[in-house]
């Protein structure tokens, strides 16, 4: 017979405690990825219950985007379109996973304050539960970058190291949302500030602009992080050269933010379900 | 074994975004809820439970009476797990079933039957488990063809019906019961208190918050009362009279 769970909770013991605790949600919640997977699979169901292409409105709204700014842009860019429309595909699809992640992680906790408010699920699971639905977006974004790729014939990509940029990004991306996703739950500002931010972003982002259109490497890409998360995974993919800067920027990235971030979330976690 | 062990708890709201002083002093006059103090800027903290203690065995149906406010629903929430003591400690061993909130994780667009899915994943049961007994749950809603229509086409008491169907279907030791049971029909009332009745007989322990006293008479051997965060020792059920009337 297996143990029966035991619930522990006390007061406040020191930082310490706080980050065991913390780190034990962090063990829960991985141990409970199919619970995080249920819910987003049953997310991604709702969302486009009784439409008839279902879920694949997803794919559909991204490709007309992406066909049509490809063809805008192109033109006023004098720019081929069999060399463009892939950048511009892997541009909106990559940037749609950026986007999504960090506003879509405001909404985290604030979506799951019934479940919070009752039982003693652990709180990184809604945020595995954010980053899997956005996964499971991005998953049908894909059929669009391999039809354009096809009509683009362009076959021969280094899919490893764009896999590996992937997982970097997304590495990133969690934490970040993360951090949304505790700040909007205390100040109700956050969501309209994220999503405003991630917009200005977005213009100053190589999203459909090509970061050689810029008179110089300017500090627009610099530091601008969302750069390096398009370069690691668009460039290997169009077999153009990588920024060296990418992999560093990212890796460092995602450690120092996950750092940042599970402190805060070892600060705030006992108070988030208060917050809501 | 299954034992709820609470010492020394105290818990505190800290209550963001009010910044009305009228509005506290009011709260604080009244004679329901928990004692308001001032913490740091634009942050008031409600005590809602204060140095409460008490030690639940195998056996022991204890019944929590006092005003609305007292703080008997977030005695609930922390022995479920939900909310974190600022001070004192809660140990809790065994399978916990919580009917605190019939919203608990349902989606209105969804149909009745990916709703009973996801309200049973969400409380700790496995997806195949769930294949198992869903046609059992179905059945004791009696809700029939419903059960294939979003849940918000439902009526409150069909709702009602169906969170206490599937609440009822896990096979927990300790459950934890608030008031929000005395909906549906009388027909449905009659067939949930034979359910309640098997699944109180079934768990080793339980704690049911009620202002029904007949309802706490029928489940309970053991009563506690709470007033404004302060909790009574436990007595037995034979004292309930004198209890309320202290």
């Amino acid at each position: 017979m297996s143990p029966s769970p035991t619930i522990l909770r006390t007061g406040g013991v020191g930082f310490l405690f706080e980050f065991e605790r913390a780190w034990a949600d962090l063990v829960g919640s991985v141990l409970r990825g199919p619970l995080a997977w249920a819910l987003a699979r049953h997310d991604i169901a709702s969302r486009y219950r009784g439409s008839i292409l279902g879920p694949f409105w997803i794919t559909l709204s991204m490709g007309t985007m992406v066909v049509g700014l490809g063809v805008l842009y192109s033109q006023l860019f004098h720019l081929e379109i069999h060399a463009f429309l892939p950048y511009v595909a892997l541009g909106i699809v990559i940037w749609s996973l950026i986007s999504g992640l960090t506003t879509e992680g405001c909404e985290t906790f604030n979506q799951a304050a019934a479940i919070l408010r009752q039982t003693s699920l652990p709180l990184l699971t809604f945020v595995w539960r954010t980053v899997t639905r956005s996964l499971i977006a991005f998953s049908h974004h894909l059929v669009i970058v391999v039809a354009v790729m096809i009509w683009a014939r362009m076959y021969s990509a280094n899919y490893l190291m764009a896999l590996l940029g992937l997982v970097v990004v997304v590495a990133n991306l969690s934490w970040l949302s993360l951090l949304t996703a505790i700040a909007s739950a205390r100040f109700r500002d956050i969501p309209q500030v994220v999503t405003s931010v991630m917009q200005f972003a977005m213009f100053l982002t190589p999203v459909f602009w090509r970061a050689d259109q810029l008179p110089k490497r300017g500090l627009i890409l610099t530091y601008n992080p969302f750069y390096y998360m398009l370069d690691v995974v668009r460039s290997p993919l169009l077999s153009a050269p990588q920024d060296p800067r990418s992999w560093p920027v990212l890796l460092t990235m995602a450690l120092v933010g996950w750092g940042v971030a599970f402190l805060l979330f070892a600060k705030t976690r006992r108070r988030v379900v208060h917050y809501l | 074994m299954s034992l709820v062990a609470v010492s020394n708890l105290t818990v505190r709201f800290p209550v963001y975004g009010v910044d009305s002083r009228s509005l506290k002093k009011h709260i604080a006059r009244a004679a329901v809820g928990g004692r308001i103090d001032r913490g740091h800027v634009g942050v008031q903290n409600v005590t809602a439970l204060n140095d409460v203690s008490l030690f639940l065995r195998p056996g022991d149906r204890l019944g929590l009476v006092g005003p609305n406010g007292a703080g008997k629903t977030t005695l609930l929430r922390c022995i479920a797990g939900a909310y974190e003591p600022d001070a004192g400690r809660v140990e809790v061993h065994g399978k916990i079933a919580s009917l605190l909130d019939m919203s608990l994780g349902i989606d209105p667009s969804a149909t009745g039957y990916d709703n009973i899915r996801l309200r049973g994943l969400i409380g700790g049961t496995s997806p195949s488990e769930m294949a198992r007994k869903i046609d059992e749950i179905a059945e004791f809603t009696g809700l029939g063809p419903y059960l294939d229509l979003p849940l918000k086409t439902y009526s409150a008491g069909m709702q009602t019906r169906l969170a206490f169907a599937v609440t009822t279907s896990v096979d927990a030791e300790i459950l934890l019961l608030d008031e929000w049971l005395a909906a549906g029909d009388a027909d449905f009332q009659d067939k949930a208190h034979e359910r309640l009745v098997s699944l109180v007989e079934r768990s080793r322990i339980l704690v049911f918050a009620s202002h029904n006293l007949e309802m706490i008479r029928s489940y309970c051997n053991k009563i506690m009362r709470i007033e404004a965060g302060q909790a009574s020792p436990i007595f037995d059920i034979s004292r309930l009279d004198e209890l309320l009337a202290a």
